[in-house]
């Protein structure tokens, strides 16, 4: 097994960064869609609150692996039977693998990190926007500087675990040909036939760089809630 | 509209105000007027709508009917063609500048230090430059003797160092009139005079104050005026020493004798 490790170690190695990529993309795109829907959820407009509602609703309930096959094989097929040519412009990039990885994780995580970022926003006593009214501040003004600013810190551990929940989430690029590190473990198994070693292999790919990613969102919360907190 | 037995001219004028949560009417038909360098309190049992009534002022809850004018401005509402309708965001934080709130917990930015605290709304709602926000501040904390905390976050104070913040914080925007949210009704009792103290300095400077409290023997001492607020309306609104000298009826002086007993330590 050791020999095993040591001979393949490279190849995992190289699909857990790309795996690591994909996953920092679909969160940066999960975090912005999140944000922006959260705070439709929270409108004072009924019709972006539908809105909101809506997307969570959809898109929290379609499995990623049935996302990434409509993205990567429906959309550009689509794009092309039709002929349209904004269609085609828009939609034929996602024949990319990686795009449309990263674009079907981004649109699946936003669902809940809207979800984390809602619940944060709610989480923080309304004193705090109201006090930021009372020095003048408009809603707008006010969510930027003050309310944001905490709720963020709030929704940090939850974010980390979804960003945790993504990476592990990216095994199924592999079906769709991203040489990830489940797909590298496939093509060692399939080269080898030594399955139970390449698949050993690659659980403990994803259980060490879980193990990592925890520890440095422990450290970089705590550094977030400096000053904030009474004692110490 | 101006009141032809004052010399000062009114910061705030409530006509009718009118006010319901789901149906229940919470405040009705109040009337109240505060002239520039009055310090008025607000008492009452709880439940009398003493707190929605303050908070209507800065349209942080807003009201349903009547008008509140500040500075002879409209908050809240524009008229159009003879009917009232909500005014813009934009608009009422702008009026809500000549107002400054001191909470009853505080309500301090958690995630910023005293300074920050107090030149988040000068720098960022008043566009002043750091330098003279800072300056502002310092003033601001010398008068509720916090100078050595100024870089200490509001987590780290005690309750009654937290409320002096807090109205630092409302002086830093120099309104034309704060308006107390019971300040105490969230203190350890021995906290308490620290920040009646504060306030009894800020009527001796003649600022404008409306302040909500429990505190009776505070009122007496310091309030040119006393509201005596039941069921949503305004029972009485006379000279403090006139409303303590001779209670207007029978449930006041009750009210009165009860609050004297419970809290008379604190001043």
């Amino acid at each position: 097994m050791i020999e095993f490790a040591a001979t393949y170690a490279g190849l995992y190695f190289r699909g857990l960064l790309l795996g690591l990529g994909l996953t920092v993309a679909a969160m940066a795109g999960a975090f912005l869609i999140g944000l922006f829907v959260a705070l439709a959820r929270l409108s004072q407009r009924r019709w972006l609150r539908a809105a909101g509602g809506a997307y969570v609703a959809l898109f929290r309930g379609i499995p990623p692996l049935v996302l990434l096959y409509l993205v990567y094989f429906g959309l550009p097929a689509w794009a092309a039977q039709v002929g349209n040519p904004f269609l085609i412009a828009l939609l034929g990039p996602l024949d990319n693998r990686l795009l449309a990885a990263t674009l079907a994780f981004s649109v699946n995580a936003g669902a809940y990190t809207t979800e984390i970022i809602r619940a944060s926003i709610q989480a923080l006593p309304a004193d705090q926007m109201e006090a930021a009214k009372s020095i003048g501040m408009t809603h707008g003004l006010a969510m930027r500087r003050i309310v944001l600013p905490q709720s963020l810190r709030i929704a940090f551990p939850p974010l980390c675990n979804e960003f945790i929940v993504i990476l592990k989430g990216t095994s199924l690029a592999s079906v769709i040909g991203v040489t990830e590190l489940m797909r590298s473990a496939q093509m060692v198994a399939a080269a080898t036939f030594l399955n139970l070693q390449a698949y050993i292999l690659a659980a403990v790919f994803y259980v060490v760089a879980v193990i990592v990613l925890q520890t440095l969102s422990s450290i970089i919360e705590l550094k977030l809630l400096a000053g904030t907190r009474t004692g110490d | 509209m101006v009141a032809d037995d004052v010399r000062y001219p009114e910061v705030l004028r409530i006509e009718a105000l009118g006010k319901s949560f789901k149906g229940t009417p919470v405040l009705s038909n109040v009337n109240l007027t505060v002239h520039r360098g009055e310090t008025v309190a607000i008492i009452g049992p709880s439940g009398s709508g003493k707190t929605t009534l303050l908070r209507s002022v800065n349209f942080l809850t807003p009201y349903d009917s009547g008008k509140i004018l500040l500075n002879g401005r409209l908050m809240g509402y524009v008229e159009r063609g003879g009917r009232l309708q909500p005014d813009t965001d934009a608009n009422i934080s702008r009026l809500r500048r000549s107002t400054g709130m001191v909470f009853q917990r505080f309500a301090l930015f958690q995630h910023r230090t005293v300074l920050q605290n107090l030149i988040e709304g000068p720098v960022h709602v008043l566009g002043l430059s750091r330098e003279l926000a800072c300056e502002r501040a310092r003033t601001a904390l010398k008068t509720v003797g916090l100078s050595d905390k100024i870089d200490q976050y509001p987590a780290r104070l005690s309750g009654g160092q937290q409320q002096r913040v807090g109205i630092a914080r409302a002086l830093c925007m120099e309104p034309d009139i704060l308006l107390f949210d019971e300040p105490t009704s969230a203190l350890d009792p021995e906290l308490v005079g620290e920040v009646l103290s504060v306030m009894r300095q800020l009527r001796g400077q003649n600022r404008t104050m409306l302040i909500v409290t429990h505190e009776i023997g505070f009122a007496a001492d310091v309030a040119d005026r006393v509201v005596f607020m039941e069921a949503g309306a305004i029972v009485d609104d006379r000279p403090a020493r006139e409303f303590f000298g001779k209670p207007k009826n029978a449930r006041i002086e009750a009210f009165l004798a009860r609050h004297r007993n419970e809290r008379s330590s604190s001043i």
